[in-house]
């Protein structure tokens, strides 16, 4: 212990926590990276799994997606060139019961086996689809799965298993921990609490989603742990008593996103909801205008008892879930009114409230989800249109909303008024800084009392204490969340999720960029949190919540489970042949196993799409069916 | 679901104004990181800078347990304030703020962290001399003003002291509301200019010089006091007639209406253009601190504004530290060496371009002008023996009821103490007795 004594007290101390604070960032790019890198490793190869077969004329296409639309139209995912068949003609989906076709308000109809449908109808293999003149009958896939090729592919060919990622992160954080401890040279073992608590929730989750769960991937949870103690240990320097309320913050968006993992893994539970979720958003809104109280210019307060919430967090959730659809509702209501009205209440409330960075965020989002829905340029100008008129408007009528922004990009000028006091503290402290920083507690930024340092500041707390390098880390974690989104919009379960998971990760980029801009005078400063650092309960509870999307939209999360409870039943089932991914059974497989695919004759007319890229020849020869149960299909991830 | 996924490409344009603003951001932190960092209101700033010493290693300010500390000797720190800078930063000019970067040993990878690489650069050794600098500081006995003194062969600023001053040890707390105090951020050497009187007369020799190579010396005037001039009165300091005099008696003499005579024969334009190839309208730069301008603008004026202007009086303004280099030149055959704070190669220090301010001949008519003004007017007792003195001295009137600003320009003629020198007091009693006794001290103190 005396030995300990003198080293703090030595002058060795500083140069030794620099070294750390050099290695900090390396690590948490190592997660960060590797995270992303084991979550593409990691996913399904895009092989078709049943294919739909034109007997007529011998036409075969491959069912690529979990939702795929049929129709004439080129953007159709399966297209049918047939002038009998509508533009979007019917929708053919993977649901958790099987493969299910719904015709979306076709001109001539859907009939399956030759009977009409109203609504969706599950499809067994060898059913058969009839639109228009074309009959489709429903057949197992059978080529085999083709080598993928891709340019780059990270720096190992392996993708790192979860337990390695989650112990490196923790030793990130524990790094980082252990400097909070060493703060003005004395050892001070209770600042590390607070980071020790972070490791035991996320250390719990990943106990519960591996192992009671069995699911296989853990990245996006691994980087939302790292952030969040990035974010707490930080502040926990700054104000070790404050930062409980984060700490409960996280506990609770832990549980939401557990809950909301559930929750959307029913679609007609999802559908039910709606809604429902829609309505309490307004009236959230209705009643934070009513009871909310007054916080630094923006009434977007309640207070319940002790505890004091930011409804409009909690309402970017409800947000994403009222704007997302999947695929059948979007082909069948092409228009976006409804959702539109929505964002309309929502912005309203926003404004009334002035928490105009919020309202930003939510118009973003609006546009992100807007345009995948709609896919229309023209509508996205006219809403672009439509709000510069309403900022013109607000701007006309409450004109010392422009006052606040008039510092931007002169806050040089305005060093001792508030026009530019916050920003250019943020920028002098970063720089002072440097690419390591001067120390977590050694801030002045955060010691000197600016307003907001824990908050719309942050970003320069963290430059300043952490160094540049970790920060950009953070920022890059959240703006990889673009890629996650990416690289899992066809491979979804639905288009719920696929533009839920962008919507996401959208919305926490644009919030980053608020944020980091704004507080760097890069943008006018416009007080919103940077997700998972920034000080605020709500903000954490609700980023975690938002994680789920992106979480649910890949389909592994809810394979595993799927696999877990269906391992128990596999002996009862012959044989499946199906492609590396175990999908649901489509129901009456069983009846199926005798057929084998039809060997095409030096006669038969191969479907060549104009784009050319869902055709592949099939082999002569199909692989033996082999006996294989679904924990392995789950290894084969590893 | 290809269209959707073809539609989050979307994102894309999210991500690209992300890492566009990212970029822009990290490239100016990049160009303007020691700006940002090297703010007054810094914490990190004073704890971290290290120490300063004059040329014979006194310490002049030093940092212990993240406290800075200034000169043992309360003399010393008023009148070094302004070179070396307060701990708040208010004094931009001061070498603190102008080479903190240096003094904190700040660099765009440790930012501010104190490493070993950085507390073993972090030193700095000044040119300056305490001595000659407390000298100059008392002998200003409480007036504001400004004395700058450096070596015109080597560049090395030996003594450089502006007031109104004040104690950095002990900031007064009413510096913001006390008259006194009023100005006391601003380093007059650098960034003040002054009503400069007769000094500007060796200007208007200059201008003479140039025009009538071969007659300016025969050239006289007579002066009775008083005389009209283009619809108004010239003056001479108490109304004395001089009679008729050449240049060298004028000089002497400070004769107002000689040269008011001479710049009305050579006309505005001659005037003009030689005081601007001397430095006037130029804002010269010192090592990165722009230098407060000389002034001259005889474009609006008339024949009496033309004559006072020949005399320092009119709109003419002048600069000490532009002053001194002036007569640095005078003294090196009409290019002067860069004055530098600090020997080794750093933002004060170097061998910056010289700067050429007139020809050889006409510097070594001006000196000779100078020395026949120390010589025969004010005397040599004034100053230590073998200095050798060359000067002007001058009285510049400000109105308002206030005494004149009095200086003192020269330098000595001499290669042991090779000093070019700029001295100003407002409200002064008279050039030689108040600024050339400032003059003096300063010599004293480095003789």
């Amino acid at each position: 212990m005396d030995m300990l004594t003198d080293f703090i007290q030595s002058g060795v101390l500083p140069t030794a926590l620099l070294l750390v604070r050099a290695f900090v960032p390396v690590l948490a790019l190592y997660v960060v990276w590797r995270s992303y890198t084991s979550f593409k490793k990691g996913q399904r190869r895009r092989d078709p799994v049943v294919m739909l077969c034109d007997e007529a004329s011998g036409i075969r296409f491959p069912v690529l997606y979990w939702e795929n639309s049929i129709g004439r139209s080129k953007s159709c995912d399966i297209c049918l060139p047939d002038a009998t068949v509508s533009r979007d003609h019917a929708v053919l989906m993977r649901r958790e019961e099987g493969w299910v076709v719904c015709d979306t308000g076709s001109q001539s109809g859907t009939a399956v086996n030759g009977r009409g449908i109203e609504g969706q109808k599950l499809l067994s293999i060898g059913d058969t689809v009839t639109m228009g003149d074309v009959t489709l009958t429903l057949r197992n896939a059978d080529s085999p799965p083709e080598k993928r090729r891709r340019v780059f592919k990270g720096f190992s060919h392996e993708a790192a298993s979860p337990v390695k990622l989650m112990v490196a992160a923790s030793l990130v954080l524990l790094l980082m921990a252990l400097q909070g401890c060493l703060v003005d040279g004395a050892f001070v073992p209770t600042q590390a609490v607070p980071t020790l608590l972070v490791m035991v929730m996320g250390w719990g989750l990943y106990i519960y989603s591996i192992g009671i769960q069995h699911r296989v991937s853990f990245e996006i949870e691994t980087i939302a742990y790292l952030l969040s103690g990035i974010g707490i240990t930080v502040l926990a320097a700054f104000d070790i008593d404050g930062v409980k309320t984060q700490l409960a913050a996280m506990a609770i968006g832990v549980l939401l996103f557990c809950f909301m993992i559930w929750f959307m893994n029913d679609l007609d539970r999802v559908a039910k909801f709606r809604v429902y979720i829609g309505a309490g958003a307004i009236l959230l809104f209705a009643l934070n205008m009513v009871i909310g109280t007054e916080q630094h210019g923006a009434k977007n307060w309640i207070q319940l008892g002790p505890l004091s919430i930011q409804p409009s967090e909690l309402i970017k959730i409800a947000f994403v879930f009222v704007g997302t659809s999947t695929l059948d509702r979007l082909q069948t209501k092409k228009n976006i009114t409804e959702f539109l009205l929505f964002t309309g209440i929502c912005m309203g409330f926003l404004v009334l409230m002035h928490d105009l960075g919020t309202a930003v965020i939510f118009f973003a989002c609006f546009l992100i989800i807007a345009f995948m829905r709609s896919g229309s340029v023209r509508t996205i100008v006219l809403i672009l249109s439509g709000a510069a008129i309403g900022v013109l408007l607000i701007l006309q009528f409450l004109p010392y909303i422009a006052d606040r922004f008039a510092g931007w990009g002169h806050v040089w000028e305005h060093i001792n008024d508030n026009l530019g006091f916050q920003q250019t503290r943020v920028l002098t402290y970063m720089a002072s800084g440097g690419l390591f920083g001067m120390g977590l507690g050694d801030g002045y930024l955060a010691g000197s009392g600016v307003f907001a340092a824990d908050s719309d500041l942050v970003f320069g707390l963290l430059c300043e204490e952490q160094g540049l390098a970790l920060a950009l880390v953070v920022v890059l974690a959240i703006a990889l969340f673009i890629f996650y989104a990416r690289s899992d919009v066809t491979r979804s379960r639905s288009t719920f999720f696929s533009i839920g998971a962008c919507a996401v990760a959208g919305m926490l980029l644009f919030q980053t960029c608020l944020n980091v801009f704004g507080a760097t005078d890069v943008l006018p400063l416009t007080g919103v949190t940077l997700p998972f650092i920034s000080s605020g309960g709500s903000s954490m509870m609700s980023v975690w919540g938002l994680m789920a999307f992106l979480k649910a939209s890949d389909e592994r999360t809810y394979a595993a489970r799927r696999a877990s409870k269906g391992s128990a039943r596999t002996a009862a089932r012959p044989a499946s042949r199906t492609g590396e991914f175990p999908p649901p059974r489509p129901r009456g497989e069983a009846q199926d196993t005798g057929y084998t695919p039809r060997r095409q004759g030096s006669g038969g007319r191969r479907y060549s799409p104009p784009a050319g890229r869902h055709s592949r020849p099939a082999r002569p020869q199909p692989p033996p069916p082999r006996q294989r149960d679904d924990m392995e299909d789950i290894n084969s991830w590893k | 679901m290809k269209t959707v996924g073809f539609r989050s490409v979307v994102l894309y344009i999210l991500l690209a104004v992300f890492l566009g603003g990212l970029g822009y951001l990290v490239v100016n932190l990049f160009f303007h990181g020691r700006q940002w960092a090297m703010q007054p209101y810094n914490g990190h700033l004073s704890a971290q800078m290290g120490d300063i010493k004059d040329r014979n290693g006194n310490v002049l300010a030093t940092s212990q347990d993240g406290e800075r500390f200034y000169s043992d000797d309360e003399t010393v720190r008023r009148a070094l304030l302004h070179t070396i800078g307060d701990t708040a930063g208010y004094i931009g000019t001061g070498v603190q703020s102008v080479m903190g970067d240096k003094l904190t040993g700040y660099n765009l990878i440790t930012g501010l962290n104190r490493t070993p690489f950085t507390s073993l650069s972090s030193k700095l050794e000044l040119t300056v001399d305490q001595a000659a600098c407390a000298a100059a500081y008392n002998a200003m006995a409480g007036r504001s003003g400004a004395a700058i003194l450096y070596d015109y062969e080597t560049g090395d600023i030996l003594c450089k002291v502006s007031a109104p001053t004040f104690d950095p040890a002990f900031v007064p707390e009413d510096i913001e509301t006390n008259d006194a105090y009023k100005g006391a951020y601003v380093d007059n050497t650098l960034s003040s200019s002054f009503t400069p009187g007769s000094i500007f007369k060796v200007v208007t020799a200059a201008a003479a010089m140039d025009l009538w190579p071969d007659s300016w010396s025969t050239r006289t005037y007579e002066c009775w006091g008083s005389e009209e001039i283009g619809g108004s009165n010239i003056t001479c300091l108490h109304g004395e007639s001089h009679g008729n005099q050449d240049m060298f008696a004028a000089l002497g003499n400070s004769c107002n209406i000689y040269f008011a005579k001479l710049a009305g024969d050579m006309g505005g334009e001659a005037l003009q253009r030689k005081a601007e190839e001397m430095g006037f309208n130029v804002n010269l730069d010192f090592h990165g601190v722009t230098v407060a301008k000389s002034s001259l603008d005889l474009s609006a004026a008339n024949a009496n504004e033309l004559g006072w202007a020949a005399v320092g009086q009119y709109t003419v303004l002048t600069n000490p530290y532009h002053m001194m280099v002036l007569m640095g030149a005078v003294a090196k055959g009409g290019t002067y060496t860069q004055p530098r704070l600090t020997e080794r190669g750093d933002f004060f220090s170097g061998v910056g371009t010289p700067g050429r301010l007139m020809g050889p001949e006409t510097a070594q008519q001006l000196k000779s002008l100078l020395r026949s003004d120390v010589e025969n007017y004010y005397g040599d007792w004034m100053f230590p023996q073998g200095m050798n003195v060359c000067a002007k001295t001058g009285t510049g009137e400000v109105g308002e009821g206030k005494a004149p600003n009095c200086w003192m320009v020269g330098f000595c003629d001499s290669a042991q103490y090779p000093y070019a020198f700029a001295v100003v007091v407002e409200e002064g009693e008279g050039g030689i007795e108040t600024a050339g006794s400032l003059v003096s001290a300063m010599l004293q103190a480095l003789a």
